[in-house]
C-alpha cells in the first residue's frame, strides 16, 4: 500500500492540480510543493519498516494486471532501490523549490514535474518488466516538455535529441524483454521470477544482455551514447537539469543494479571487461571535455558523464567491494550534481545572467555566500574526502583494483587529477581574480532552503559512509555470490 | 443446418441497411439539420443492440454457404460498428457546416459499412467480392461529397479509377482460384489446394492478384499511391472512416482468404506479406516525415500503420492475429480520436496545415492534450493503446522467431517519432497568434473523449479486449468437424 501511494500521490496531485485556475501562481507553487512532500513522508515510513539486514523484497504489492500475457501490477523495494528513492524523495521537493523562478505557464510546469515524479518512483519500485517499461518511458514524455518549453535557447533541438535517442534505446531493450519472456518460457514479465529461473541458452543470454545494455547505456549515459546529455542539460531550466542529473540518469545504473547483473550474470561476466574500458574511457573523456568547456552548466553536464563512469567501472568488476562503491556514488552524485547544478544555473546565474566563465570572475568578493556554496559543491564534486564524492570512487578503485588493476590505476591517474583540475580552474576563473560589473545581490533565504538539505547530506554522507552502505550492503553481498565475485 | 432463425443471425446488417434506406428518405425532408445523421446513430445502436443479443456467441454458416457467423465475424462488426458511430459523432457539424446533403452521406456510410461487415462475415469468395464492392462504390461517392472542392472531386476520381482497377484485380484472382479449386468457397478451395499436392501455378498467380487488389485497399506500399491523395482531398470524417474501418475491413477478408482459403500456399504469401509490411512501414514513415499538412501526414502514417498491422499477418500464427485484431481496434479508436482533433481545428484553419496546430497547447488544453495521447499511441508509447498492441505485435513477431522483423518495427516506431511528434512540438512549443480559446461542437467533442477513453482503458487495462480477442478464431474449425 506504502509503495502505491508513493509512486500515485505525486499523479493523483497532478490531476487535481490541472483544475486549479491558472492565474493563481503562487498557490500552484506551494500546492506542488507540499504533493512532493507527501512522498518525503512516505520514504521516512518505508524506511522505518524495512529489515535492511536482509537482502529480499519488501513491502512487495503484487495483483494480477493482464493475466493473459502473465503481466502483474507488482512493486517492491530493497536495499538497492531505497536508497535511490530517498534521494528521490530529497531531490523531487528541492527541484520543485528551485523552480519557483519560473514565470512562463506555471500550470503546466508543476503539472509535469509532479507526473514525472510518479514515473520517477515506479521506475525504482516496479518489479514487473512490463510495469517498469510503462514508468521508464512515461518519464520521458514530461520531461521532453521540461525542456523543450522552459529550456533554454536550443531547446527544441535538445529536448527532441533527449527523447529520440532514449526512445531508441528502450525500443531495442522492448525486443530484449519480450525475447527474455518468451525465450525463458516462463510466461511471466516477473523480474524475480525471470532473474531466477530464466534458463537461458548462452547465445540467446547474450543478445537480451546487449538489448538491455543499448537501453540502459543510453540513459546512464555511458560513453559513446552520452551526446544527448550535454544538450540536454544545458538547455534544461535548473529544477529539469537537477532531476536529470540527480534521478535520471540513475534510472540507467539502476537497471544495471536491478535487472541485467541478476538475469545475465553470465554474459554480464563475459562483457565486463569492455564495460570496464567503457566505464574508464567514460571518466577519462568526461574529465578532459568538462575541462575544455567555457559555459559552466556544460562542465558540470560532461562532469556527470565522468561520474557516471566511476559507476559503470564498479559494476564492470563485479566485487563486492566495486559494487558497494558504485552504489555509493550513485547515491552520492544524485545528491551533489543537483547542488551543483542549482548553483550553477540557477544562483549563479539569476544573478550574472551568463553561464560563461570567461565573463565572470571574482565572485568570492561580490557575492560571498553564494560563492561560498560554489566552491562547496565544487569541492563535493572533485571527490574530496569528507564529503559524499569520496568514499564512493573510493570504494570502485579499491574495489576494482584487484580486477582491473592496469585500467585502475589509468583511471585514478588521469581521471582523478583532471577532475581537480577543472574544478580548481573553474574555481580560479570564476570565483577568484578581480571583481567586474556592478553590485549583485546575495544568496536568498529560498535558495538556502535548497541548498542546505543537499549540503547537510553530503557531509553527513561524507563522514559516516556507513549510513548509505548499511542499507545497500547485503542486497549487493547476494548480487556479488551470484556473479560468483570475490 | 437450420434455417430456421437464419435471419435473426444477419439482422444487424438487415437493421443497418434499413437505417441507410430510412437515413436516406430523411435526408429529403431534412435537408440542413442534423436529424439525419441522428436516425444514422440510432439505427447503428440498434444494429449493435441485435450484434448483442442475438448473434454474438454464435456460430452457423448460412445461406448455401454465403454468409458466415462466428466469433471472428462478430469481432470485426463490433468494430465496423463503434467506428461507424464515432464517424457520424465528428460528421454532425462537419456535414451541416459543408451543405454536404445529410441524407445521402450518412446512407452511404451505413452502406459502406454493411458492405465491411459481408466483408468480414463470409467464406465465400463471391460474398466477399460483394461487400468489398458494396464499401468501394459508397466510398467513392463519399470521398467526393465536397462538391463544390476541387480537391474533393479530385481525391473521388483517384478513388474510383484505382479502386476498380483493384476491384477487377481482387475479382481476377478470384476467378483463378476458382478455376483452381473449383468452388468459391474457402474450405473447398482449402482442400482442393491440399490434396494436389505440388503448388499449382494458377492458384499461387491468384494469390498474387489477391494481394495486389486488397493490398489497395490496406494502402500497403506499393499500392499506396493512391491514398495520401483521398485522405487529404475527401471530407474528414470520410478520410478517418477509409483510414480505420475500410482498412480493417481489407484485413479482416484478408485474414480469411489467407489463413482459411490458402494454407496450403501459406510459406508464399507470408513472404510476401513479410516483405510488404517491411516496405510499407519503412516507405510511410519516411515519406510522413517530410509532410507539412497534417492530413498527408495520418495517410502516410496509414501507411506505415498498415505495415504494423500487416506483421500480424506475415507472422499468421494465432497470438499474430490475435494481436492483429486488438491493434486494428487500438487503432480505430486513436485515428478517430486524432481526426475528431484535426476536424475541431479545421473549423478555423480550412487549410490543416501543421503549423496551425501552434498554441493549441494554451487555446485548448484537453484537446490538445488528447491529440498528444493518440500521437503517443501512434508511436507506441506507454501506457497507450498502441504501445500494448505493438508490443502485442512484436511479441507474437518474436515468438515465430521473426525477431528480425520485431527489430525493424521498432526501428520504425523511433523513425515516427520526428513527425508525430513535430505536432505536439507545435501545440505545446509554439505560440499562436490567436490566443482565443476553439469553440467545439457536441458530437467531436464526443468523439474525441471517447477515442481518448478508448486509446486509455485499451493500455492501461488490455486484458478484457485481450481475452476477446484471443478466444477468436480467424479458421472456423467448427466447420472442419461438419465435412
Amino acid at each position: 500500500m506504502l509503495l502505491s501511494a508513493l509512486v500515485f500521490i505525486p499523479l493523483l496531485g497532478a490531476i487535481l492540480l490541472a483544475f486549479f485556475p491558472k492565474e493563481r501562481e503562487s498557490a500552484i507553487r506551494g500546492y506542488a510543493l507540499v504533493v512532493s512532500l507527501i512522498p518525503a513522508v512516505l520514504v521516512y515510513l518505508i524506511w522505518q519498516q524495512m529489515d535492511f539486514s536482509q537482502s529480499a523484497m519488501q513491502l512487495v504489492i503484487q495483483r494480477d494486471w493482464i493475466p493473459s500475457l502473465g503481466i502483474s501490477y507488482k512493486l517492491g523495494v530493497d536495499g538497492i532501490s531505497f536508497p535511490l528513492i530517498a534521494v528521490s524523495a530529497l531531490v523531487l521537493p528541492l527541484s520543485i523549490l528551485a523552480s519557483f523562478t519560473i514565470k512562463h505557464r506555471v500550470k503546466e510546469f508543476f503539472l509535469w514535474m509532479l507526473v514525472l515524479q510518479t514515473a520517477i518512483y515506479g521506475v525504482f519500485t516496479a518489479l514487473d518488466y512490463f510495469l517498469f517499461f510503462i514508468f521508464f518511458e512515461a518519464s520521458l514524455v514530461p520531461m521532453y516538455f521540461i525542456i523543450g518549453i522552459w529550456g533554454g535557447p536550443r531547446k527544441e533541438y535538445a529536448s527532441l535529441k533527449f527523447f529520440i535517442y532514449t526512445l531508441l534505446g528502450s525500443a531495442i531493450m522492448l525486443v530484449g524483454i519480450l525475447a527474455l519472456y518468451l525465450g525463458s518460457g516462463l510466461r511471466t514479465f516477473d523480474v524475480q521470477v525471470l532473474a531466477q529461473q530464466a534458463n537461458l541458452a548462452p547465445t540467446l543470454q547474450w543478445w537480451i544482455f546487449l538489448a538491455f545494455f543499448a537501453g540502459f547505456a543510453v540513459k546512464v549515459p555511458i560513453f559513446p551514447f552520452h551526446t544527448w546529455l550535454p544538450d540536454a542539460h544545458v538547455e534544461a531550466p535548473t529544477g529539469g537539469s537537477m532531476i536529470l542529473a540527480g534521478i535520471l540518469l540513475k534510472t540507467g545504473t539502476y537497471g544495471f543494479f536491478r535487472f541485467m547483473l541478476p538475469t545475465f550474470p553470465d554474459a554480464a561476466q563475459a562483457f565486463s571487461p569492455v564495460l570496464a574500458v567503457l566505464g574508464i574511457v567514460g571518466i577519462i573523456y568526461g574529465a578532459l571535455a568538462a575541462m575544455g568547456q567555457n559555459d559552466l552548466k556544460k562542465m558540470v553536464a560532461y562532469s556527470s558523464i565522468s561520474h557516471m563512469g566511476y559507476v559503470v567501472l564498479g559494476v564492470a568488476a563485479m566485487t563486492p567491494m566495486s559494487l558497494n562503491g558504485a552504489m555509493f556514488v550513485n547515491v552520492s552524485h544524485g545528491i551533489i550534481s543537483p547542488l551543483l547544478f542549482f548553483v550553477v544555473a540557477s544562483v549563479i546565474y539569476d544573478r550574472t545572467h551568463t553561464r560563461m566563465m570567461d565573463q565572470m570572475s571574482g565572485l568570492f568578493t561580490k557575492i560571498p555566500v553564494a560563492a561560498s556554496l560554489t566552491a562547496f559543491a565544487a569541492f563535493a564534486n572533485l571527490g574530496l574526502p569528507g564529503m559524499a564524492g569520496f568514499p564512493g570512487e573510493f570504494f570502485t578503485f579499491v574495489g576494482s583494483f584487484p580486477v582491473y588493476t592496469t585500467l585502475v590505476v589509468l583511471a585514478a591517474a588521469l581521471g582523478l587529477v583532471t577532475t581537480a583540475g577543472y574544478h580548481l580552474w573553474m574555481m580560479q576563473r570564476v570565483l577568484m581574480g578581480k571583481p567586474t560589473g556592478e553590485e549583485l545581490p546575495d544568496i536568498s533565504g529560498r535558495e538556502l532552503v535548497v541548498a542546505a538539505p543537499l549540503m547537510i547530506c553530503i557531509v553527513l554522507l561524507g563522514i559516516l559512509p556507513g549510513i548509505a552502505l548499511r542499507l545497500f550492503n547485503e542486497p549487493i553481498a547476494v548480487l556479488a555470490a551470484r556473479l560468483g565475485g570475490m | 443446418m437450420p434455417v430456421d432463425g437464419s435471419l435473426q443471425l444477419i439482422l444487424p446488417e438487415i437493421l443497418l441497411a434499413a437505417a441507410g434506406m430510412v437515413v436516406l428518405a430523411a435526408g429529403l425532408t431534412w435537408k440542413t439539420s442534423r436529424a439525419p445523421g441522428v436516425l444514422a446513430l440510432l439505427g447503428i445502436a440498434a444494429a449493435g443492440a441485435a450484434l448483442y443479443t442475438n448473434v454474438w456467441g454464435a456460430t452457423a454458416e448460412l445461406w448455401s454457404r454465403t454468409v458466415v457467423v462466428d466469433g471472428f465475424a462478430n469481432l470485426f462488426k463490433a468494430i465496423f460498428l463503434v467506428v461507424a458511430a464515432l464517424t457520424v459523432l465528428v460528421s454532425m457539424e462537419y456535414v451541416q457546416r459543408n451543405g454536404i446533403p445529410a441524407g445521402e452521406f450518412y446512407a452511404l456510410l451505413l452502406l459502406a459499412t454493411v458492405g465491411m461487415v459481408f466483408m468480414a462475415g463470409s467464406l465465400n469468395l463471391l460474398t466477399i467480392y460483394l461487400g468489398l464492392e458494396c464499401l468501394s462504390l459508397a466510398s467513392y461517392a463519399m470521398a467526393g461529397m465536397l462538391r463544390r472542392n476541387p480537391k474533393s472531386t479530385e481525391a473521388s476520381l483517384k478513388y474510383i479509377l484505382i479502386g476498380a482497377i483493384s476491384s477487377g484485380v481482387v475479382l481476377f484472382g478470384m476467378s483463378l482460384l476458382f478455376g483452381a479449386a473449383g468452388s468459391t468457397h474457402l474450405t473447398d478451395i482449402a482442400r482442393a489446394l491440399a490434396g494436389s499436392g505440388e503448388l499449382a501455378p494458377v492458384a499461387v498467380a491468384g494469390m498474387m492478384f489477391l494481394i495486389a487488389g486488397f493490398g489497395v485497399k490496406m494502402a500497403a506500399v506499393p499500392f499506396h499511391m493512391w491514398a495520401p491523395d483521398v485522405y487529404h482531398g475527401s471530407p474528414a470524417p470520410v478520410a478517418a472512416f477509409l483510414i480505420t474501418a475500410s482498412e480493417a475491413a481489407a484485413f479482416g477478408a484478408a485474414l480469411r482468404i489467407f489463413m482459411v482459403g490458402l494454407p496450403a500456399l501459406a510459406d508464399e504469401w507470408r513472404t510476401v506479406f513479410i516483405v510488404l509490411a517491411v516496405i510499407s512501414m519503412t516507405v510511410g514513415n519516411i515519406t510522413a516525415i517530410l509532410q507539412t499538412n497534417v492530413r498527408r501526414m495520418l495517410a502516410y502514417s496509414a501507411v506505415a500503420q498498415a505495415g504494423y498491422i500487416m506483421v500480424g499477418l506475415a507472422v499468421a500464427s494465432d497470438r499474430a492475429v490475435s494481436a492483429m485484431l486488438y491493434y486494428l481496434i487500438a487503432y480505430a479508436f486513436m485515428t478517430i480520436g486524432a481526426f475528431a482533433v484535426v476536424i475541431l481545428l479545421g473549423r478555423q484553419h480550412p487549410s490543416e496545415e501543421i503549423n496551425d496546430f501552434r498554441g493549441l497547447g494554451q487555446r485548448s488544453p484537453l484537446f490538445a492534450l488528447a491529440l498528444t495521447i493518440f500521437l503517443l499511441s501512434l508511436i507506441g508509447i506507454p501506457p497507450t493503446a498502441g504501445f500494448f498492441g505493438k508490443f502485442y505485435l512484436i511479441q507474437a513477431a518474436v515468438g515465430a522467431n521473426l525477431t528480425w522483423l520485431a527489430v525493424v518495427m521498432m526501428i520504425n516506431s523511433v523513425i515516427s517519432i520526428p513527425y508525430y511528434w513535430g505536432v505536439v512540438r507545435t501545440m505545446y512549443l509554439r505560440d499562436a497568434e490567436e490566443k482565443a480559446p476553439l469553440s467545439v461542437p457536441a458530437g467531436v467533442r464526443w468523439a474525441a473523449v471517447i477515442g481518448l477513453a478508448g486509446t486509455l482503458v485499451l493500455g492501461l487495462f488490455p486484458d478484457a479486449v485481450v481475452q476477446i480477442v484471443s478466444a477468436v478464431h480467424v479458421v472456423p474449425t467448427w466447420l472442419w468437424t461438419a465435412f
